[in-house]
């Protein structure tokens, strides 16, 4: 069915003009007529024709500098125009196209070739305007991706915050809507002085890829700042995105359980590509994925296991998103691992890895990468940052002052319940202790963890002089702990009113055979290897510190004044 | 070179195209010629190749329209000339239009009155 | 068709082959490679020799037919693996979950 349209015809000669529009209207269209250039472009602003039949030649305004002005005044809108010419003249047709003209039809007129040409030009126009429309839709709806993108960010910030990503050791390079990629990077410190690290790849893209991360932010920085350990934030984690995920979705990540105190790296990777322990000297090794990635398996089956490194001040921790080994210069390579560790080979030992790979990846592919996400971790001694606010439970109420409790914890909970977030949350209620927060949870922390290794699992901390007998260590930790059947660790807690204000005491013993306290002292005080540091750390950071015959029970105590 | 003067083919689809308006037209193609030799003589007076070129053209055009056979065939041999810049052979050439053209107008004026009695 | 699937004599074994990229645009032919045979095979094997590239959306398609296919009671074989399939699959830790051949 020929669709009616509104066509001009510009043509200075009279005859040719008549017959012409006779033919056109004949055909079903409404016929406009100008006589020359000049009249085309003033009948073509008042009428807005779809279509222009235009001869070449003619007086007042030739056809080529009227069929250029037809085509600035419809701008986007296809308004094609067929030149009335013979074809003979080359140079003539290259000076149609060049004025925009999208056909020719030369004299004598074929009303046959002229109908299947007019109808040819009106059907480029229906496509020419749906085409049009589509665009602007898509361009409409992006642009509303992109707000609803920006708001949904401005949420997740709020919710994530940033975490401690802005302290002075720890670099990134992030597009700024890298969550709508699948990339997530989380770092918290913990009220233990230790700073966990997250670097998470959702599959997918979108919403879909960026409606995951509410919930393992939320579970990163709520559990980290209740002083909950690495293995309980990444078993909550795992649990929850593997409840909330459908099957098929799932979040690549690295966890990172950074303590300088101690000199350990405690690391979990699940799908991620290696990162990388750069040391002072520039060596560097891998830390290789041994998981599959969270959300993936259910809880009872989840692999909790980290390695252990042991790390020491000047050292580096790199990450990656596979954003990077996977993105693809103009001939279609991969910058790939090979690349990467060249980079990392290359690099002076003080510089920045992550300038060093942006450099890289700017010379691969000639322009700047948005898509991937890179964090470097460098381990500085005495860097003291300020752990997360930590979350109080319920309303203001007077501190519990004169109280005292006592929990056994036997082999099964021992296994499997980590108590000091808990106990955390317990000794908070005693306002006074708030301001030393963090202090009184590393010292219980210590306790806990001698109390538990050395007593219950009977673990020689001096296992821990190599590198190798120190992932030895943590590995024959967990299997004893797996297979722990019987043993107990005590934990006593006393808060009462002195005559200058109050005091906290802290008991731990446990089931061990007790241990030569004196003697580690000593130890620690020569130790300059990798070995237990805990003591002496404790006794540094509480007020007091005393320890019953034989060794089995260590306490300690904190004093606050009364406030004025 | 053809010695048709009008296609008579030519001129059946026009009638069949221009029904009532056919003699119209004719006139019109009359009138406006009239004027087009006399531009080519002004061109070729001024000594304007250019100009000379267009108008044999532009006239070319209208004749192969309406079917006029012999004329477009001297309207193209003319705008080839002008445009090789072969003035000298312009003169013959706009000679034999003008005749040519006398022919033309004779034909379709009969024509005319055939339609118009038919 | 880059994907197609193939039904053993006995109704037991579902063969799925991929050939090209296997990501997200082989999403929904990978899906009716397995929900819309007839049958309900006891074993399937998903033939990767004419895959050349493997990204993480493929990873959560394994997963919906691991899912599909009685999830820990299913038994899912990938074989043919090249090396770069292979290392895709390793950095996932997927041989876990499916018998890598």
């Amino acid at each position: 069915m020929p669709r009616r349209l509104t066509i001009l015809i510009a043509e200075d000669n009279p005859a040719d003009r008549m017959l012409l529009s006779t033919i056109v209207s004949r055909q079903g269209h409404r016929v406009l007529t100008a006589g020359n250039g000049h009249e085309a472009i003033s009948i073509f602003e008042h009428e807005h024709p779809q279509l222009v039949l235009m001869d070449a030649l003619m007086p007042v305004m030739d056809g080529f500098e009227a069929a250029e002005r037809i085509k600035q005044l419809a701008g986007d809108e296809l308004v094609p125009i067929i030149f009335l010419t013979s074809l003979a003249e080359n140079e003539a047709l290259v000076r149609c196209l060049e004025a925009g003209g999208d056909d020719f039809i030369s004299k004598p007129y074929n009303p046959i070739i002229l109908e299947a040409k007019i109808q040819a030009m009106g059907r480029l126009r229906r496509l020419q305007a749906t085409v049009r429309q589509q665009r602007d839709l898509i361009a409409r709806q992006n642009q509303q991706l992109l707000n609803e993108q920006q708001v949904a960010k401005a949420i997740f910030d709020k919710v994530a915050h940033a975490g401690c990503l802005d302290a002075p050791n720890i670099r990134y390079v992030q597009s700024p809507l890298a969550l709508f990629n699948g990339d997530l990077l989380l770092a918290a410190q913990t009220p233990t002085d230790r700073m966990f690290v997250l670097l998470g790849d959702f599959t997918g893209h979108g919403l879909p890829a960026a409606i995951g991360a509410m919930p393992l932010a939320e579970t990163f920085y709520g559990m980290a700042a209740k002083g909950y350990s690495s293995g309980d934030v990444l078993r909550e984690m795992n649990a929850k995105l593997k409840r909330i995920l459908p099957v098929g979705v799932f979040c690549c990540a690295t966890l990172l359980d950074i303590s300088l105190q101690k000199g350990t790296l405690h690391v979990w990777n699940g799908g991620l590509p290696d990162g990388y322990v750069i040391r002072a000297d520039g060596r560097h090794a891998p830390l290789v994925s041994r998981h599959l990635p969270l959300g993936v398996v259910e809880p009872g089956n989840f692999d909790d296991r980290f390695d252990v490194v042991p790390v020491q001040p000047g050292d580096r921790l790199l990450l990656l998103s596979d954003g990077v080994l996977e993105s693809r210069n103009a001939q279609d390579e991969m910058f790939g691992e090979q690349r990467l560790l060249q980079v990392l080979d290359d690099a002076r030992p003080s510089e920045s890895s992550i300038d060093r790979i942006q450099q890289a990846l700017l010379a691969f592919h000639g322009q700047v990468q948005d898509d991937l996400s890179l964090v470097e971790v460098t381990l500085v001694d005495g860097l003291t940052l300020t752990p997360a606010p930590l979350a109080f439970v319920g309303t203001p109420q007077p501190s519990p002052l004169d109280w005292s409790a006592r929990f056994e914890l036997r082999a099964e909970t021992l296994r499997n319940f980590n108590p000091l977030p808990s106990l955390l949350q317990l000794l908070l209620q005693v306002h006074e202790l708030r301001h030393q927060a963090g202090t009184v949870y590393t010292v219980l922390a210590e306790l806990y963890s001698n109390a538990l290794e050395h007593g219950v699992l009977r673990l020689d901390s001096r296992l821990k002089a190599s590198a190798k007998g120190f992932s030895d260590y943590y590995s024959e930790r967990q299997n004893r702990l797996r297979a722990l059947s019987d043993g107990h660790v005590c934990i006593g807690i006393d808060v009462s009113h002195t005559d200058t204000g109050g005091r906290l005491s802290i008991t731990v013993d446990d089931s061990g055979p007790g241990f030569d306290v004196e003697r580690v002292l000593q130890a620690e005080y020569r130790a300059e290897g990798l070995s237990g540091r805990g003591i002496r750390l404790i006794r540094e950071l509480a007020d007091g510190f005393s320890w019953r015959p034989g060794g089995r029970g260590i306490s300690v105590e904190f004093r606050w004044d009364r406030e004025a | 070179m053809s010695d048709v003067h009008l296609d008579s083919a030519v001129l059946a689809t026009l009638q069949d195209v221009m029904e009532d308006e056919y003699p119209v037209l004719l006139d019109t193609f009359l009138k406006d010629s009239e004027e087009r030799v006399q531009l080519l003589h002004q061109a070729l007076e001024a000594g304007d190749g250019e100009g000379l070129r267009r108008a044999a053209h532009s006239f070319k055009g209208s004749c192969s329209n309406m079917g006029a056979t012999l004329l477009t065939e001297l309207c193209r041999a003319l705008e080839d000339a002008a445009r090789e810049g072969a003035i000298e052979q312009a003169d013959g050439l706009i000679d034999r239009i003008e005749r040519e053209f006398a022919i033309v107008r004779i034909l379709m004026r009969s024509e005319r009155q055939r339609f118009t009695l038919g | 068709m880059t994907i197609t699937s193939q039904l053993s004599a006995d109704d037991q074994e579902l063969t799925i082959h991929i050939r090209g990229r296997f990501d997200f645009s082989t999403h929904q032919a990978f899906r009716d490679a397995y929900q819309s045979v007839g049958a309900t095979p006891q074993r399937y094997v998903v033939d990767l020799k004419e895959a050349t590239y493997l990204d993480s959306s493929a990873l959560g398609m394994l997963l919906l037919l691991r899912d599909h296919a009685g999830g820990d009671k299913s038994d899912i074989r990938l074989v043919h693996c090249n090396s770069e399939v292979r290392k895709v699959l390793a950095i996932s830790n997927f041989e876990q979950l499916f018998k890598i051949e």
